[in-house]
Protein backbone atom coordinates (compact mmCIF):
# COMPACT_ATOMS: atom_id res chain seq x y z
CA UNK A 1 0.00 0.00 0.00
CA UNK A 2 3.12 2.11 1.17
CA UNK A 3 4.32 1.50 -2.43
CA UNK A 4 1.37 3.22 -4.24
CA UNK A 5 1.17 6.17 -2.12
CA UNK A 6 4.85 6.85 -2.41
CA UNK A 7 4.27 6.61 -6.00
CA UNK A 8 1.32 8.96 -5.99
CA UNK A 9 3.25 11.65 -4.19
CA UNK A 10 6.04 11.23 -6.21
CA UNK A 11 4.06 11.25 -9.43
CA UNK A 12 2.07 14.33 -8.26
CA UNK A 13 4.91 15.96 -7.58
CA UNK A 14 6.54 15.59 -10.93
CA UNK A 15 3.43 16.22 -12.45
CA UNK A 16 4.15 20.02 -11.20
CA UNK A 17 7.53 20.05 -12.88
CA UNK A 18 5.48 18.55 -16.36
CA UNK A 19 3.37 21.55 -15.92
CA UNK A 20 6.96 23.97 -15.67
CA UNK A 21 8.15 22.58 -18.37
CA UNK A 22 5.07 22.65 -20.72
CA UNK A 23 4.52 26.34 -19.90
CA UNK A 24 8.03 27.31 -20.90
CA UNK A 25 8.71 24.36 -23.42
CA UNK A 26 5.66 23.75 -24.95
CA UNK A 27 3.80 26.91 -24.60
CA UNK A 28 5.98 29.71 -24.79
CA UNK A 29 8.50 27.46 -26.92
CA UNK A 30 11.50 28.90 -24.83
CA UNK A 31 13.85 25.33 -25.70
CA UNK A 32 15.13 25.05 -21.89
CA UNK A 33 16.50 22.09 -20.89
CA UNK A 34 17.88 22.99 -17.04
CA UNK A 35 14.42 22.90 -15.66
CA UNK A 36 16.40 20.37 -13.21
CA UNK A 37 18.22 23.29 -12.25
CA UNK A 38 15.60 25.41 -10.72
CA UNK A 39 13.72 22.13 -9.18
CA UNK A 40 16.99 21.51 -7.65
CA UNK A 41 17.36 24.91 -6.04
CA UNK A 42 13.86 25.11 -5.04
CA UNK A 43 14.52 21.88 -2.96
CA UNK A 44 17.72 23.23 -1.33
CA UNK A 45 16.23 26.22 -0.21
CA UNK A 46 13.35 24.26 1.32
CA UNK A 47 15.69 22.04 2.77
CA UNK A 48 18.09 24.55 4.49
CA UNK A 49 15.59 26.83 6.20
CA UNK A 50 13.52 23.82 7.50
CA UNK A 51 16.82 21.94 8.66
CA UNK A 52 18.27 25.28 10.61
CA UNK A 53 14.75 25.66 11.79
CA UNK A 54 14.58 29.12 10.02
CA UNK A 55 10.83 29.02 9.12
CA UNK A 56 7.87 26.84 8.78
CA UNK A 57 7.09 24.51 5.81
CA UNK A 58 4.80 26.88 3.85
CA UNK A 59 6.72 30.25 4.39
CA UNK A 60 9.87 27.84 3.12
CA UNK A 61 8.08 27.39 0.47
CA UNK A 62 6.64 30.71 -0.47
CA UNK A 63 10.98 31.42 -0.37
CA UNK A 64 11.55 28.92 -2.41
CA UNK A 65 9.03 30.00 -5.48
CA UNK A 66 9.91 33.43 -5.47
CA UNK A 67 13.61 32.57 -5.30
CA UNK A 68 13.19 30.29 -8.30
CA UNK A 69 10.74 32.84 -10.10
CA UNK A 70 13.53 35.74 -10.20
CA UNK A 71 16.03 32.36 -11.34
CA UNK A 72 13.95 31.33 -13.85
CA UNK A 73 13.68 34.44 -15.31
CA UNK A 74 17.43 35.02 -15.20
CA UNK A 75 17.95 31.69 -16.57
CA UNK A 76 15.96 32.33 -19.98
CA UNK A 77 16.65 35.94 -20.20
CA UNK A 78 19.17 34.89 -23.13
CA UNK A 79 16.90 32.91 -25.06
CA UNK A 80 14.87 36.48 -25.12
CA UNK A 81 17.49 37.28 -27.00
CA UNK A 82 19.29 34.21 -28.71
CA UNK A 83 16.67 31.66 -31.00
CA UNK A 84 15.86 28.78 -30.17
CA UNK A 85 18.90 26.11 -31.60
CA UNK A 86 21.54 28.81 -29.19
CA UNK A 87 19.24 28.69 -26.58
CA UNK A 88 19.60 24.90 -26.40
CA UNK A 89 23.41 25.12 -25.79
CA UNK A 90 22.67 28.45 -23.38
CA UNK A 91 20.64 26.18 -21.20
CA UNK A 92 22.59 22.95 -21.65
CA UNK A 93 25.59 25.21 -19.95
CA UNK A 94 23.52 26.55 -17.62
CA UNK A 95 22.56 22.91 -16.13
CA UNK A 96 25.67 21.83 -16.35
CA UNK A 97 26.52 24.69 -14.15
CA UNK A 98 23.89 24.00 -11.55
CA UNK A 99 25.19 20.64 -11.33
CA UNK A 100 28.62 21.19 -10.48
CA UNK A 101 27.50 23.83 -7.97
CA UNK A 102 25.40 21.10 -6.40
CA UNK A 103 28.10 18.90 -6.35
CA UNK A 104 30.55 21.13 -5.04
CA UNK A 105 29.30 23.89 -2.62
CA UNK A 106 29.82 20.70 0.22
CA UNK A 107 28.48 23.09 2.12
CA UNK A 108 25.36 24.34 1.51
CA UNK A 109 23.86 21.31 -0.73
CA UNK A 110 26.16 18.33 1.12
CA UNK A 111 27.93 18.05 -2.29
CA UNK A 112 27.90 14.45 -3.74
CA UNK A 113 26.88 13.01 -0.33
CA UNK A 114 23.37 15.16 -0.57
CA UNK A 115 21.63 16.35 2.70
CA UNK A 116 19.95 13.46 4.69
CA UNK A 117 17.46 14.60 7.74
CA UNK A 118 15.44 17.13 6.28
CA UNK A 119 12.35 17.76 8.14
CA UNK A 120 9.00 16.80 7.14
CA UNK A 121 6.29 19.26 5.56
CA UNK A 122 3.92 20.59 8.44
CA UNK A 123 0.79 22.79 7.73
CA UNK A 124 -0.64 24.78 10.29
CA UNK A 125 0.80 23.01 13.18
CA UNK A 126 0.36 19.95 12.27
CA UNK A 127 3.30 17.38 11.26
CA UNK A 128 2.76 15.47 7.86
CA UNK A 129 4.65 12.55 8.17
CA UNK A 130 2.46 9.71 7.09
CA UNK A 131 2.35 8.72 3.99
CA UNK A 132 -1.67 9.24 3.38
CA UNK A 133 -0.52 12.87 4.91
CA UNK A 134 2.63 13.49 2.29
CA UNK A 135 -0.36 12.10 -0.77
CA UNK A 136 -2.43 14.11 0.27
CA UNK A 137 -0.44 17.23 0.72
CA UNK A 138 1.42 16.85 -3.29
CA UNK A 139 -1.61 15.56 -4.47
CA UNK A 140 -3.62 18.98 -3.18
CA UNK A 141 -0.58 21.21 -4.22
CA UNK A 142 -0.79 19.12 -7.78
CA UNK A 143 -4.88 20.33 -8.16
CA UNK A 144 -3.76 23.69 -7.22
CA UNK A 145 -0.87 23.59 -9.98
CA UNK A 146 -3.59 22.03 -12.58
CA UNK A 147 -6.12 24.76 -12.05
CA UNK A 148 -3.74 27.29 -12.33
CA UNK A 149 -2.68 26.13 -15.26
CA UNK A 150 -6.15 25.18 -16.82
CA UNK A 151 -7.27 29.20 -15.38
CA UNK A 152 -4.11 31.03 -17.65
CA UNK A 153 -4.56 28.30 -20.78
CA UNK A 154 -7.79 29.65 -21.26
CA UNK A 155 -7.58 33.21 -20.29
CA UNK A 156 -5.71 35.71 -22.83
CA UNK A 157 -2.46 35.42 -21.62
CA UNK A 158 -2.56 31.50 -22.79
CA UNK A 159 -4.00 32.77 -26.10
CA UNK A 160 -1.32 35.31 -26.39
CA UNK A 161 1.30 32.75 -25.36
CA UNK A 162 -0.12 30.15 -27.92
CA UNK A 163 0.17 33.21 -30.79
CA UNK A 164 4.00 34.21 -30.01
CA UNK A 165 4.89 30.44 -30.41
CA UNK A 166 3.47 30.60 -33.53
CA UNK A 167 4.99 33.78 -34.95
CA UNK A 168 6.02 36.45 -32.61
CA UNK A 169 6.25 39.09 -35.49
CA UNK A 170 2.73 39.23 -36.24
CA UNK A 171 2.63 39.88 -32.34
CA UNK A 172 4.47 42.22 -31.98
CA UNK A 173 2.61 43.99 -35.33
CA UNK A 174 -0.61 43.15 -33.05
CA UNK A 175 0.52 45.73 -30.56
CA UNK A 176 1.74 43.15 -27.68
CA UNK A 177 4.79 42.95 -25.55
CA UNK A 178 6.50 39.74 -26.21
CA UNK A 179 9.17 40.04 -23.68
CA UNK A 180 6.79 40.55 -21.06
CA UNK A 181 4.64 37.44 -21.97
CA UNK A 182 8.27 35.28 -22.20
CA UNK A 183 9.36 36.86 -19.00
CA UNK A 184 6.06 35.89 -17.35
CA UNK A 185 5.74 32.51 -18.91
CA UNK A 186 9.16 31.74 -17.34
CA UNK A 187 8.30 33.39 -14.36
CA UNK A 188 5.39 30.86 -13.48
CA UNK A 189 7.63 28.17 -14.93
CA UNK A 190 9.46 28.95 -12.30
CA UNK A 191 7.20 28.64 -9.08
CA UNK A 192 5.85 25.69 -10.13
CA UNK A 193 9.73 24.11 -10.35
CA UNK A 194 10.61 25.82 -7.34
CA UNK A 195 7.76 24.49 -5.57
CA UNK A 196 8.07 21.13 -6.69
CA UNK A 197 11.59 20.94 -5.20
CA UNK A 198 10.04 21.92 -1.79
CA UNK A 199 7.61 19.32 -2.10
CA UNK A 200 10.39 16.58 -3.37
CA UNK A 201 12.84 17.86 -0.41
CA UNK A 202 10.72 17.37 2.60
CA UNK A 203 9.03 14.07 1.35
CA UNK A 204 12.47 12.13 0.49
CA UNK A 205 13.91 13.67 3.34
CA UNK A 206 17.20 13.14 1.90
CA UNK A 207 18.25 15.22 -1.53
CA UNK A 208 21.70 14.65 -3.43
CA UNK A 209 22.92 16.30 -7.34
CA UNK A 210 21.82 13.36 -8.87
CA UNK A 211 17.88 14.11 -8.67
CA UNK A 212 18.84 17.61 -10.17
CA UNK A 213 21.10 16.79 -12.97
CA UNK A 214 20.96 17.06 -16.58
CA UNK A 215 19.37 13.12 -17.04
CA UNK A 216 16.40 14.81 -15.07
CA UNK A 217 15.98 17.54 -17.14
CA UNK A 218 15.88 15.16 -20.43
CA UNK A 219 13.34 13.24 -18.02
CA UNK A 220 11.23 16.33 -17.60
CA UNK A 221 11.52 16.95 -21.14
CA UNK A 222 10.23 13.54 -21.99
CA UNK A 223 7.49 12.92 -19.88
CA UNK A 224 5.94 16.14 -21.86
CA UNK A 225 6.88 14.92 -25.33
CA UNK A 226 4.92 11.53 -24.02
CA UNK A 227 2.09 13.07 -22.03
CA UNK A 228 1.43 15.32 -24.54
CA UNK A 229 2.76 19.24 -25.49
CA UNK A 230 0.68 22.34 -24.54
CA UNK A 231 -2.59 20.19 -22.73
CA UNK A 232 -3.22 19.45 -19.34
CA UNK A 233 -3.79 16.12 -19.74
CA UNK A 234 -0.34 16.00 -21.26
CA UNK A 235 1.10 17.55 -18.02
CA UNK A 236 -0.51 14.63 -15.68
CA UNK A 237 -0.42 11.49 -18.19
CA UNK A 238 3.46 11.62 -18.91
CA UNK A 239 4.92 11.99 -15.08
CA UNK A 240 2.52 9.24 -13.89
CA UNK A 241 3.38 7.05 -16.85
CA UNK A 242 7.55 7.47 -16.91
CA UNK A 243 7.59 7.49 -12.98
CA UNK A 244 5.66 4.13 -13.29
CA UNK A 245 8.53 2.50 -15.45
CA UNK A 246 11.39 1.79 -12.47
CA UNK A 247 8.17 0.43 -10.36
CA UNK A 248 7.58 -2.20 -13.48
CA UNK A 249 11.00 -2.79 -14.03
CA UNK A 250 11.47 -3.80 -9.85
CA UNK A 251 8.91 -6.59 -10.76
CA UNK A 252 10.87 -8.03 -13.06
CA UNK A 253 13.43 -9.85 -11.93
CA UNK A 254 16.78 -8.35 -13.29
CA UNK A 255 19.96 -6.94 -11.37
CA UNK A 256 19.34 -3.72 -9.64
CA UNK A 257 22.45 -2.58 -11.68
CA UNK A 258 21.11 -3.50 -15.04
CA UNK A 259 17.64 -1.62 -14.18
CA UNK A 260 18.87 1.67 -13.88
CA UNK A 261 20.62 1.17 -17.02
CA UNK A 262 17.21 -0.05 -18.56
CA UNK A 263 15.41 2.69 -17.34
CA UNK A 264 17.44 5.54 -19.29
CA UNK A 265 17.19 3.01 -22.08
CA UNK A 266 13.90 2.70 -22.19
CA UNK A 267 13.29 6.80 -21.63
CA UNK A 268 15.80 7.52 -24.44
CA UNK A 269 13.74 4.98 -27.03
CA UNK A 270 10.20 6.41 -25.67
CA UNK A 271 11.75 9.95 -26.26
CA UNK A 272 13.19 9.47 -30.35
CA UNK A 273 10.00 6.94 -30.84
CA UNK A 274 7.52 9.51 -29.75
CA UNK A 275 9.58 12.17 -31.13
CA UNK A 276 9.37 10.55 -34.71
CA UNK A 277 5.87 8.68 -34.68
CA UNK A 278 3.81 10.81 -32.56
CA UNK A 279 4.97 14.37 -31.98
CA UNK A 280 1.38 15.05 -30.38
CA UNK A 281 2.28 12.29 -27.55
CA UNK A 282 -0.48 10.79 -26.00
CA UNK A 283 -2.72 13.97 -25.26
CA UNK A 284 -1.53 16.61 -26.49
CA UNK A 285 -0.44 18.93 -29.25
CA UNK A 286 3.28 18.92 -31.76
CA UNK A 287 5.92 20.39 -29.62
CA UNK B 1 -4.10 70.48 -45.06
CA UNK B 2 -2.05 69.44 -41.85
CA UNK B 3 0.07 66.37 -42.23
CA UNK B 4 -1.03 63.07 -40.94
CA UNK B 5 1.80 61.13 -41.72
CA UNK B 6 5.19 62.50 -42.71
CA UNK B 7 8.40 60.68 -43.15
CA UNK B 8 11.13 62.73 -43.98
CA UNK B 9 14.83 61.44 -45.84
CA UNK B 10 14.75 57.75 -45.05
CA UNK B 11 17.31 56.20 -45.31
CA UNK B 12 17.98 52.56 -45.32
CA UNK B 13 20.71 50.30 -46.28
CA UNK B 14 21.13 46.35 -45.95
CA UNK B 15 25.05 46.02 -46.28
CA UNK B 16 25.77 47.50 -49.33
CA UNK B 17 22.12 47.50 -50.90
CA UNK B 18 20.24 50.96 -50.32
CA UNK B 19 16.90 49.95 -50.17
CA UNK B 20 15.77 53.43 -49.43
CA UNK B 21 17.14 56.98 -50.18
CA UNK B 22 16.25 60.12 -49.38
CA UNK B 23 12.91 59.17 -49.25
CA UNK B 24 10.50 61.85 -47.88
CA UNK B 25 6.90 61.40 -48.42
CA UNK B 26 3.10 62.50 -46.37
CA UNK B 27 -0.19 60.48 -46.06
CA UNK B 28 -2.97 62.52 -45.71
CA UNK B 29 -5.81 61.68 -43.79
CA UNK B 30 -9.29 59.89 -44.56
CA UNK B 31 -7.70 58.84 -47.88
CA UNK B 32 -6.71 55.39 -50.12
CA UNK B 33 -3.08 56.16 -50.42
CA UNK B 34 -1.43 53.55 -52.97
CA UNK B 35 2.46 52.46 -52.67
CA UNK B 36 3.01 51.57 -56.15
CA UNK B 37 7.02 50.23 -58.19
CA UNK B 38 9.15 47.55 -59.36
CA UNK B 39 9.64 45.22 -56.79
CA UNK B 40 12.65 46.12 -54.89
CA UNK B 41 11.82 49.64 -54.73
CA UNK B 42 11.56 49.74 -50.79
CA UNK B 43 7.64 49.47 -50.40
CA UNK B 44 8.13 46.90 -47.56
CA UNK B 45 10.71 48.45 -46.21
CA UNK B 46 8.65 51.59 -45.83
CA UNK B 47 6.39 50.02 -43.68
CA UNK B 48 9.11 48.03 -41.59
CA UNK B 49 10.65 51.57 -40.63
CA UNK B 50 7.05 53.37 -40.23
CA UNK B 51 5.92 49.92 -37.68
CA UNK B 52 8.98 50.37 -35.97
CA UNK B 53 10.59 46.83 -36.95
CA UNK B 54 13.17 48.48 -38.98
CA UNK B 55 15.38 51.38 -37.59
CA UNK B 56 16.54 53.38 -40.38
CA UNK B 57 19.66 54.92 -40.61
CA UNK B 58 18.84 58.25 -41.30
CA UNK B 59 15.41 59.99 -41.56
CA UNK B 60 12.32 60.50 -39.65
CA UNK B 61 8.39 59.56 -39.30
CA UNK B 62 6.01 61.50 -37.24
CA UNK B 63 2.25 60.92 -37.56
CA UNK B 64 -0.36 63.66 -36.02
CA UNK B 65 2.68 65.70 -35.43
CA UNK B 66 4.16 63.54 -32.83
CA UNK B 67 7.70 61.56 -33.84
CA UNK B 68 7.80 57.77 -33.75
CA UNK B 69 11.17 57.77 -34.03
CA UNK B 70 12.94 55.22 -32.08
CA UNK B 71 9.34 53.62 -30.96
CA UNK B 72 9.25 50.19 -30.41
CA UNK B 73 6.12 47.85 -32.88
CA UNK B 74 3.84 48.07 -29.89
CA UNK B 75 4.15 51.95 -28.67
CA UNK B 76 3.06 52.31 -32.75
CA UNK B 77 0.41 50.02 -32.68
CA UNK B 78 -1.04 52.07 -29.46
CA UNK B 79 -0.07 55.35 -31.21
CA UNK B 80 -2.79 54.00 -33.94
CA UNK B 81 -1.35 52.72 -36.91
CA UNK B 82 -1.24 49.04 -37.67
CA UNK B 83 -0.49 46.65 -40.99
CA UNK B 84 -0.51 43.67 -42.39
CA UNK B 85 2.39 41.30 -43.80
CA UNK B 86 2.56 40.53 -47.39
CA UNK B 87 2.57 37.19 -46.14
CA UNK B 88 -0.42 37.30 -43.65
CA UNK B 89 1.72 35.70 -40.51
CA UNK B 90 -2.14 34.91 -39.59
CA UNK B 91 -1.92 32.34 -36.45
CA UNK B 92 -2.55 29.03 -38.34
CA UNK B 93 -3.31 27.02 -35.34
CA UNK B 94 -5.55 29.59 -33.47
CA UNK B 95 -9.32 30.17 -34.64
CA UNK B 96 -10.32 33.16 -37.02
CA UNK B 97 -12.01 34.57 -33.79
CA UNK B 98 -9.03 33.89 -31.54
CA UNK B 99 -7.01 35.76 -34.18
CA UNK B 100 -8.88 38.91 -33.96
CA UNK B 101 -9.22 38.35 -30.25
CA UNK B 102 -5.44 38.42 -29.78
CA UNK B 103 -5.02 41.58 -31.65
CA UNK B 104 -7.83 43.79 -29.34
CA UNK B 105 -5.67 46.07 -27.43
CA UNK B 106 -4.92 45.46 -23.61
CA UNK B 107 -6.95 42.89 -22.48
CA UNK B 108 -7.49 41.77 -18.59
CA UNK B 109 -6.41 38.55 -18.02
CA UNK B 110 -3.47 39.16 -20.30
CA UNK B 111 -1.44 38.70 -16.89
CA UNK B 112 -1.21 35.13 -16.00
CA UNK B 113 -1.30 36.54 -12.38
CA UNK B 114 -5.37 37.92 -12.60
CA UNK B 115 -5.74 34.96 -15.13
CA UNK B 116 -5.28 32.73 -11.53
CA UNK B 117 -7.02 34.92 -9.03
CA UNK B 118 -8.91 36.85 -11.41
CA UNK B 119 -11.08 34.05 -13.12
CA UNK B 120 -14.29 35.52 -13.05
CA UNK B 121 -13.70 38.68 -13.86
CA UNK B 122 -11.14 37.62 -17.30
CA UNK B 123 -14.31 35.08 -17.94
CA UNK B 124 -16.73 38.36 -17.94
CA UNK B 125 -14.20 40.58 -20.24
CA UNK B 126 -13.49 37.73 -22.44
CA UNK B 127 -17.18 37.42 -23.56
CA UNK B 128 -17.41 41.40 -24.25
CA UNK B 129 -14.01 40.19 -26.10
CA UNK B 130 -15.50 37.84 -28.40
CA UNK B 131 -18.58 39.69 -28.98
CA UNK B 132 -16.11 42.73 -29.94
CA UNK B 133 -14.21 40.51 -32.10
CA UNK B 134 -17.44 38.69 -33.93
CA UNK B 135 -18.43 42.58 -34.78
CA UNK B 136 -15.23 42.77 -36.53
CA UNK B 137 -15.55 39.51 -38.37
CA UNK B 138 -18.73 40.61 -39.53
CA UNK B 139 -17.45 44.09 -41.18
CA UNK B 140 -14.98 42.20 -43.29
CA UNK B 141 -17.45 39.49 -44.04
CA UNK B 142 -16.06 36.49 -41.68
CA UNK B 143 -18.82 36.07 -38.91
CA UNK B 144 -19.78 32.46 -40.17
CA UNK B 145 -15.92 31.48 -40.22
CA UNK B 146 -15.53 32.61 -36.68
CA UNK B 147 -14.63 29.34 -34.96
CA UNK B 148 -12.79 28.05 -38.23
CA UNK B 149 -9.03 27.23 -37.81
CA UNK B 150 -7.30 29.93 -40.04
CA UNK B 151 -5.87 26.98 -42.15
CA UNK B 152 -9.39 26.03 -43.53
CA UNK B 153 -10.31 29.32 -44.38
CA UNK B 154 -9.56 30.15 -48.10
CA UNK B 155 -6.55 32.38 -49.45
CA UNK B 156 -8.93 35.23 -49.89
CA UNK B 157 -10.75 34.53 -46.41
CA UNK B 158 -7.66 34.60 -45.27
CA UNK B 159 -6.76 38.46 -46.94
CA UNK B 160 -9.86 39.21 -45.00
CA UNK B 161 -8.49 38.26 -41.59
CA UNK B 162 -5.61 40.08 -41.23
CA UNK B 163 -7.10 43.31 -41.93
CA UNK B 164 -9.52 42.40 -39.33
CA UNK B 165 -6.73 41.88 -36.78
CA UNK B 166 -5.46 45.09 -37.96
CA UNK B 167 -9.01 46.83 -36.83
CA UNK B 168 -9.32 44.89 -33.95
CA UNK B 169 -5.81 46.72 -32.27
CA UNK B 170 -8.20 49.71 -33.12
CA UNK B 171 -5.32 51.66 -35.32
CA UNK B 172 -6.52 54.36 -37.97
CA UNK B 173 -4.13 54.64 -40.20
CA UNK B 174 -3.68 50.70 -41.66
CA UNK B 175 -0.94 50.15 -43.64
CA UNK B 176 -1.55 47.14 -45.96
CA UNK B 177 0.75 44.75 -47.69
CA UNK B 178 -0.73 43.72 -50.95
CA UNK B 179 -4.08 42.95 -49.91
CA UNK B 180 -5.21 42.20 -53.57
CA UNK B 181 -2.43 40.12 -54.86
CA UNK B 182 -3.28 36.43 -55.77
CA UNK B 183 -7.23 37.02 -55.21
CA UNK B 184 -9.89 35.86 -57.61
CA UNK B 185 -12.24 38.03 -59.38
CA UNK B 186 -14.88 37.83 -56.88
CA UNK B 187 -12.59 37.85 -53.57
CA UNK B 188 -10.93 40.67 -55.60
CA UNK B 189 -14.02 42.88 -55.77
CA UNK B 190 -14.95 42.20 -52.06
CA UNK B 191 -11.75 43.15 -50.62
CA UNK B 192 -11.66 46.49 -52.88
CA UNK B 193 -14.92 47.83 -51.35
CA UNK B 194 -14.26 46.56 -47.99
CA UNK B 195 -11.27 49.12 -48.28
CA UNK B 196 -13.80 51.55 -49.53
CA UNK B 197 -15.80 51.15 -46.43
CA UNK B 198 -13.33 51.34 -43.94
CA UNK B 199 -12.46 54.57 -45.67
CA UNK B 200 -15.66 55.94 -45.20
CA UNK B 201 -15.48 55.16 -42.00
CA UNK B 202 -12.66 57.31 -41.35
CA UNK B 203 -9.73 55.12 -41.70
CA UNK B 204 -6.81 55.83 -43.41
CA UNK B 205 -5.15 53.33 -45.54
CA UNK B 206 -1.54 53.12 -47.02
CA UNK B 207 -1.76 50.51 -49.38
CA UNK B 208 1.30 48.26 -51.19
CA UNK B 209 -0.37 47.40 -54.84
CA UNK B 210 0.93 46.12 -57.90
CA UNK B 211 -2.20 45.54 -59.65
CA UNK B 212 -2.79 48.54 -61.50
CA UNK B 213 -6.79 47.89 -62.30
CA UNK B 214 -6.73 47.89 -58.17
CA UNK B 215 -5.17 50.85 -58.26
CA UNK B 216 -6.89 53.00 -60.07
CA UNK B 217 -9.96 52.02 -58.47
CA UNK B 218 -9.19 52.75 -54.77
CA UNK B 219 -6.79 55.14 -54.63
CA UNK B 220 -6.98 58.51 -54.25
CA UNK B 221 -3.37 59.30 -54.37
CA UNK B 222 -0.43 57.32 -55.57
CA UNK B 223 3.11 57.34 -54.82
CA UNK B 224 5.18 55.89 -57.41
CA UNK B 225 8.58 54.84 -55.61
CA UNK B 226 11.79 53.55 -57.26
CA UNK B 227 15.29 52.58 -56.05
CA UNK B 228 14.52 54.01 -52.92
CA UNK B 229 13.48 57.11 -53.51
CA UNK B 230 9.78 58.72 -54.39
CA UNK B 231 9.84 59.62 -57.97
CA UNK B 232 6.51 60.79 -58.21
CA UNK B 233 3.19 61.35 -56.59
CA UNK B 234 -0.31 62.34 -58.11
CA UNK B 235 -3.85 60.62 -58.79
CA UNK B 236 -3.78 57.42 -60.00
CA UNK B 237 -4.54 58.77 -63.68
CA UNK B 238 -1.46 60.66 -63.49
CA UNK B 239 0.81 58.25 -62.37
CA UNK B 240 -0.35 55.68 -64.83
CA UNK B 241 -0.63 57.89 -67.99
CA UNK B 242 3.25 59.09 -67.32
CA UNK B 243 5.31 57.43 -69.83
CA UNK B 244 8.60 57.42 -67.97
CA UNK B 245 6.52 55.78 -65.19
CA UNK B 246 5.46 53.22 -67.42
CA UNK B 247 8.24 52.32 -68.60
CA UNK B 248 10.31 51.77 -65.18
CA UNK B 249 7.08 49.90 -64.06
CA UNK B 250 7.12 47.44 -67.18
CA UNK B 251 9.94 48.44 -69.13
CA UNK B 252 12.58 46.66 -66.57
CA UNK B 253 14.26 49.64 -66.31
CA UNK B 254 17.32 49.54 -63.38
Amino acid sequence: MDFWLSYATLAAIYVLLGLSTNLLVGIAGIFSVSQAAVFGVGAYIVSYLLMNDLTTFLPAMLVAAAFCVVLNVLVTLPALRVSGDYFVVTSFGIQLLATAIFTNWTAGTGGANGLPGIPPADLFGKTLDTSTDLVMLSVGAMVLGCIAFWLIMRAPFGRLLRAIREDELAVAAAGKNVLRAKVSAAALAGAFAGSAGGLYATFLSFIDPSSFDLDASILLLTMVVVGGARTLAGSIIGPFLLLALPQVLSLIDIPTTIAAAARQLIYGVLLIAFMLFRPQGLAGEKL
Amino acid sequence: MSEYLTATGLEVSFGGLRALQDCSFTVERGRITCLVGPNGAGKTTIFNVITGFLRPNAGSVSFQGTSLDGLKPQAIVAAGIARTFQNLRLFVDLTALDNVVVALPAQSGEEPLAAIFRPLHVARTQARRREEAIRILEHVGLADRAGEFVRNLSYGEQKLLTVARGLATGAELLLLDEPASGLSASALEQIMLLLRRLQSEGKTLLVVEHNTRVVQQIADEVLFLHQGHLMARGTPEQIISDPTLAEIYFGGAI
